[in-house]
């Protein structure tokens, strides 16, 4: 990542003295709800979750666990049926653009333009951020710094090996230089080099003062980056903790066996 | 403003890199609009062999009118009878000029009268040969909507000057009867000394006592060009070619949807109705270079092939009122198309038989007024009717854009339809 790209120096009382309300939690979800049919089981029941300001938060749970759901509800994709969600002390219903401009999102898929160069994705989404003149170029630049795709600017995202695009995928999100980034499984499918190069923007990103809340379905890898796990299964968090927390409770020899033990051995097909 | 021109500014750069895209909106509608053309320039001057109906308005009352109703009726042709009591020839005038009817017949007050004496006159043997001269035709008044083509126009004219023929040529064989029998009856001379020879009694039936006068429908506008294929053609196929921007506009929607995009945008601070915004913005864009290419063809191009140039220049500013409308309401559907389907297999198939469809029966292809009825009933559904007939109004019928005002309105209110319908299930698609 470039040196000059999204270093989180602003204080909690820097950002009261800009206005905004004083919040010990990046994030704080209470008691959602979530349907998607009225006679199904709900993808959230009584979910409850708060982040700390700087923390490294790994989602982790098999599939239909409701780790998107949640993720979703959290950057205001959509609302939930009931409970509340309160981001940075700002919640949706009443500063919702202000949320947006604090929140990156870099979702499971890739989300940018196969028919426009990675210069061109990254500068339509920046401008969609306000930015414009040498703001939006010095943007641009880093955001192509940070995915090291400086020298492939130019050339259409189709023409990219998905490492590429994955790394151009968390630059889209990163633009704005937010203050907590939500990541649904960003890793899925790329080779161990772009893998190891995410972990380690991330990490920086992190103890910059950037907020992260993580999905992934590695194990290993929610070890190494988050400070803090939340294991969910149907819909809940059903165990939190720190790695070391959660490994010295349980006595399992590794996140996978106490993950197993937790969500158990059965398939979930969704 | 400056999100909504960044939005409509990406959709143009996708538009530029998609060929296929770039064929479908710009070279078909091109290639229709030439080939149709040409094709109809003949067919439509032959044509016109729906059975006709015809509005009447009989303000004589007398047996002249009767005569004529009884000929149509012998050709199988309707007559739609106007009661003379309530109306008159201004308002058969004013329905013909609106389309509502392609003929309009109107028999003048004395007309019965004047046509007998007129008749008689011929008879008379005392009279010198400059009666003839005298004795001018009694105009019956024939009205069509400008909207007809030619050749279907000539046909009726010749088939209504062929039945007042025959009704002249009734009362003059009735009057010449009656006077040979008086004039023989009182003489009580044999038939070879009448006084009249056979070549001057030839001479004089042949003559022309009643004439087919056909007269402007009188809408205000002047110097409007002659109807022809090429001002219903360049009109009806660039709407055709604009319409078909809703794929393109589905296909982004569709490939955002897809790809994630959407649940980015989503956490972007820019609303749906933005980004909805930015592409009408851009395809209405699109549709005016569409309307543009096919007019260039039609005015720079016909003439070299022997076909009439397109006439637009009446009404500009009304003309591209009417491109605006048509434009928001194909965005409007290529929208709700992108939202509604789950692939662009799907859209391109729903979307392409949709405006097939829609172009079919709302005239693009034939003109409405020559479909079977139950289909003519059909097109007011169809939103390239509404297109096409703002077009007729203003560009053939002479009409100013605000007697449009109901087309275009109809079109304005299928885009905000379609646009609050794609809104609101926008958020449960992302």
């Amino acid at each position: 990542m470039a040196a000059t790209m999204i270093t989180r120096n602003s204080t909690v009382s820097s950002r009261q003295n800009d206005g905004q309300p004083y919040a010990p939690y990046a994030l704080e979800a209470a008691s959602l709800v979530m349907r998607y049919n009225k006679s199904g089981a709900p993808a959230l029941d009584n979910f409850n979750l708060q982040v700390k300001k700087g923390e490294f938060f790994g989602l982790l749970g098999p599939n239909g666990a409701g780790k998107t759901t949640a993720i979703s509800i959290l950057s205001d994709r959509f609302p939930a049926d009931s409970g509340s969600v309160c981001i940075l002390g700002d919640d949706y219903t009443r500063q919702r653009n202000r949320i947006k401009q604090k929140l990156g999102l870099v979702p499971q898929e890739i989300a940018l333009y196969d028919n426009l160069s990675a210069h061109e994705n990254l500068a339509f989404f920046c401008k969609l951020y306000g930015f414009s003149g040498t703001a939006l170029q010095d943007r641009i630049q880093q955001g192509l710094a940070f995915a090291g795709l400086t020298d492939h600017a130019a050339r259409l995202v189709h023409t990219f090996s998905g490492g590429m695009k994955r790394r151009l995928n968390l630059a889209a999100g990163l633009l704005h230089d937010p203050q907590i980034l939500f990541l649904d499984e960003p890793t899925v499918g790329i080779d161990t080099q772009s893998r190891h190069l995410i972990h380690e923007q991330l990490t920086r990103l992190n103890h910059g003062g950037m907020t992260i809340l993580y999905t992934t379905h590695y194990m290993e890898e929610a070890q190494e980056l988050c400070s803090r796990i939340g294991i969910m299964d149907s819909g809940t968090i059903i165990k939190l903790g720190t790695p070391d927390e959660l490994l010295g409770r349980s006595n399992h020899a590794s996140l996978e066996n106490l993950f197993l033990s937790l969500t158990g051995h059965q398939l979930r097909d969704t | 403003m400056r999100k909504i021109l960044t939005a409509a500014a990406k959709e143009l750069l996708l538009l530029r890199r998609d060929r296929t895209g770039l064929l479908i909106l710009f070279i078909m509608p091109a290639l229709l609009v030439i080939v149709i053309t040409l094709v109809q320039e003949n067919v439509m001057e032959l044509t016109g062999q729906k059975k006709l109906q015809v509005l009447f308005l009989d303000m004589d009352d007398g047996a002249l009118g009767s005569s004529v109703r009884r000929l149509l009726e012998e050709a199988n042709i309707e007559t739609v009878v106007l009661d003379n009591a309530q109306y008159n020839d201004a308002h058969l005038r004013k329905t013909i000029a609106a389309g509502n009817y392609q003929v309009g017949i109107v028999i003048p007050a004395g007309a019965s009268a004047e046509f007998y004496n007129s008749a008689a006159r011929l008879l008379q043997t005392d009279a010198p040969s400059t009666t003839l001269r005298q004795t001018a035709p009694q105009p019956i008044s024939v009205f069509f909507d400008p909207g007809v083509m030619p050749g279907f126009r000539s046909g009726v004219k010749a088939q209504l000057s062929l039945m007042l023929r025959t009704i002249s040529m009734g009362a003059k064989i009735e009057n010449l009867a009656r006077k040979f029998n008086s004039t023989l009856d009182s003489l009580g001379l044999p038939q070879e000394y009448a006084q009249l020879s056979s070549g001057e009694l030839a001479k004089r039936l042949s003559h022309p006592i009643l004439a087919l006068k056909e007269r402007q429908t009188g809408t205000g506008a002047q110097n409007m060009p002659e109807y022809n294929p090429v001002q219903q053609n360049v009109p009806a196929w660039a709407i055709f070619g604009m319409f078909f921007t809703a794929i393109p506009i589905a296909g982004t929607i569709l490939q955002e949807r897809k790809s994630g995009i959407w649940i980015r945008l989503a956490s972007l601070p820019v609303s749906q109705l933005q980004l909805f915004t930015g592409k009408v913005l851009a395809y209405i864009s699109v549709c005016l270079c569409q309307f543009m290419l096919v007019g260039f063809i039609g005015y720079f191009l016909f003439p070299h092939i022997g076909l009439p140039p397109f006439t637009v220049f009446q009404n500009l500013l009304g003309v591209l009122l009417i491109i605006l409308c048509i434009s928001f309401a194909a965005c409007g559907f290529g929208i709700l198309l992108g939202i509604v389907c789950s692939s662009y297999e799907q859209a391109s198939a729903v979307g392409a038989s949709f405006i097939v469809t829609a172009a079919a029966l709302g005239g693009v292809m034939v003109p409405v007024y020559a479909m079977p009825e139950i289909m003519q009933h059909l097109s007011i559904v169809s939103p390239l009717n509404w297109g096409l007939n703002a077009f007729q109004d203003l560009l053939v019928r002479g009409y100013s854009i605000f007697a449009v005002a109901d087309d275009l309105g109809r079109l304005v209110i299928f885009f905000l339809l379609t646009i609050i319908i794609a809104w609101k299930l926008s958020r449960s698609r992302i």
